[in-house]
């Protein structure tokens, strides 16, 4: 591997690693309010590329715009599903058995819908950006690759605001570290929940898209993705936010430079090894690493 | 589990809670509040019934609970955790100003404003936990167990505290182990035990009943 070889490959992992922190989020902010694992994320994944295809297909809408819009087109489905099937959920500090059943439940009907609308072909999104580059010197990047980085980047940013500096962000960091204490401070707690899950959903569907420029898709289009994402959060420490960002680039780099070891087509395989190594040795993901380290420093 | 209690505080005054561990102290402050369902009965606010308002709804009306074992969010900073206290929308204008206020009456909070709570000493964090009971701007405060796990001289900063608190015209509803120093701040006081009222009267009087006197204030 030339110097050149490594710093293309280095680059296209980190532009990787931003997409799958989008992919990634949505997950974890359902798990940290409501400690659902939401199976289902997959088949959102997989309706928000749809949903931009369509857009694109039909209304000829540029994709981009159409992954705008998939925020809230999703958010109001992720908040009428909560309101639909949440109520049956058992409201839980701990993850339960029932609320992994029914999202697993929801990810099968929802790629069957997708069967039933769009058949089993493979679709594509194709943009002049498709197959444009960028280069600099002997360094080439994809001119999509660069796009669907760069929105995801700000649409985490816009995350990270929301989080940070608003009522309702507030409110859901603090759902995530005590529920009780957001009782008596007045914080309706049903309702945070109800907004926290469209709100992850919104990032599953305009997620979807973003992955949809970049890869052909077909409704059981999630199914990898939904590993990924699962792997990522277990890395990051399941409801860590900087923890999606570290166990994303982990992935990121381990996926792209994996293929110097083994061939491609074991690419899932990765993913999984990655899984189980972390649950052995880090089980707390990087951010319960991360506290130890701390709580040892303190000592 | 407590069991057909009845108690009331008075506008402007300080009650107490006493008796021994699982006695239902909490599990009465917390019924207060809307964290615990309550089966029967009537929850009274300033005459007005709130018994079936959920907790949030309750909050409104400017009560506030300083939870046993201060329950602060360990990752959000001091400020951020101040902040929360003030929630509900009618007290979210008002936030900045109710901020200042409890910057002025801990200046240690303020100087570790942006750390994480979890960071903070015990007492520090309980001092955290009482301001985010304040960002309420409270008519009615209870405290539950506020000097538990915590040093001698740390736990007279408290009651002192509790006192400056009451003299501002909060009405306040404390819960403590403690009897010694609850009856001390208190002018009425009530004994629980195994869920039920067991005793209750001025407090003066019941530091000097023989029952009291023996189990709780180990005379």
């Amino acid at each position: 591997m030339t110097f050149v070889d490594f710093l293309n490959l280095l680059i296209s992992a980190l532009l990787l690693a931003g997409t799958y922190a989008a992919m990634a989020i949505g997950m974890t902010v359902i798990y940290g309010v409501m400690k659902i694992v939401n199976l289902a994320h997959a088949g959102f994944l997989m309706l928000g590329a749809y949903f931009v295809y369509e857009l694109h297909e039909r209304a000829g809408l540029h994709p981009l715009l159409g992954v705008l819009l998939a925020f809230p087109a999703f958010y109001v489905v992720g908040v009428l599903v909560h309101w639909a099937l949440g109520r049956g959920v058992p409201v839980s500090d701990k993850p339960t058995l029932a609320s992994l059943l029914l999202m697993f439940g929801l990810w099968l009907v929802l790629q069957n819908i997708g069967y039933l609308v769009w058949g089993t072909d493979d679709r594509a999104i194709l943009t002049p950006m498709t197959f444009a580059t960028i280069r600099f010197g002997e360094i080439t990047i994809p001119k999509i690759g660069l796009v669907v980085f760069a929105s995801a980047v700000i649409s985490l940013a816009a995350l990270e605001f929301v989080l940070h500096r608003t009522w309702f962000g507030r409110s859901i960091r603090a759902l995530i570290q005590n529920r009780y204490s957001c009782r008596i401070v007045g914080i309706p707690v049903e309702r945070t929940a109800r907004r926290t899950f469209g709100l992850g959903i919104a990032f599953a569907g305009a997620a979807g898209g973003l992955l949809a420029l970049l890869y052909p898709f077909s409704p059981d289009f999630g199914r990898p993705f939904l590993l990924r994402s699962f792997v990522i959060i277990v890395l990051g420490g399941l409801e860590s936010f900087s923890g999606v960002f570290v166990g994303s680039l982990i992935l990121a780099l381990v996926e792209t430079f994996s293929i110097f070891i083994v061939p491609s087509s074991y690419q899932p395989a990765i993913s999984f090894s990655l899984l189980v190594v972390a649950l052995i040795v880090l089980p707390g993901g990087v951010a319960g690493f991360a506290a130890r380290m701390r709580s040892r420093r303190a000592e | 589990m407590v069991w057909g209690i009845s108690l009331a505080v008075e506008a402007g005054s300080v009650a107490c809670l006493i008796g021994p561990n699982g006695a239902g102290k909490s599990t009465t402050l917390n019924a207060v509040i809307g964290a615990l369902p309550v089966k029967g009965g009537q929850i009274l606010l300033q005459g007005s019934d709130v018994t079936r308002e959920k907790a949030h709804r309750r909050v409104r009306r400017r009560i506030a609970l300083i939870p046993e074992g201060r329950q602060l969010w360990q990752r959000m900073t001091v400020e951020e955790n101040l902040l929360l206290g003030a929630f509900p929308k009618n007290l979210r204008r008002s936030a900045a100003s109710f901020l200042e206020r409890v910057y002025t009456m801990f200046p240690r909070l303020k100087e570790r404003r942006h750390q994480a709570a979890g960071t903070l000493s015990g007492g520090e964090q309980q001092m955290c936990a009482v301001g985010r009971g304040l960002m309420a701007d409270p008519l009615l405060l209870m405290l539950d167990e506020p000097s538990l796990g915590l040093a001698p001289r740390i736990v007279d900063e408290i009651f002192d505290l509790v006192r400056t608190i009451a003299q501002q015209g909060v009405t306040i509803l404390l819960a403590a182990q403690n009897a010694n120093y609850a009856l001390s701040v208190s002018r009425y006081g009530y004994v629980m035990e195994s869920g039920r009222i067991a005793l209750e009267g001025p407090s003066e009087r019941l530091r000097a009943d023989d029952h009291v006197r023996q189990a709780y204030l180990g005379a």
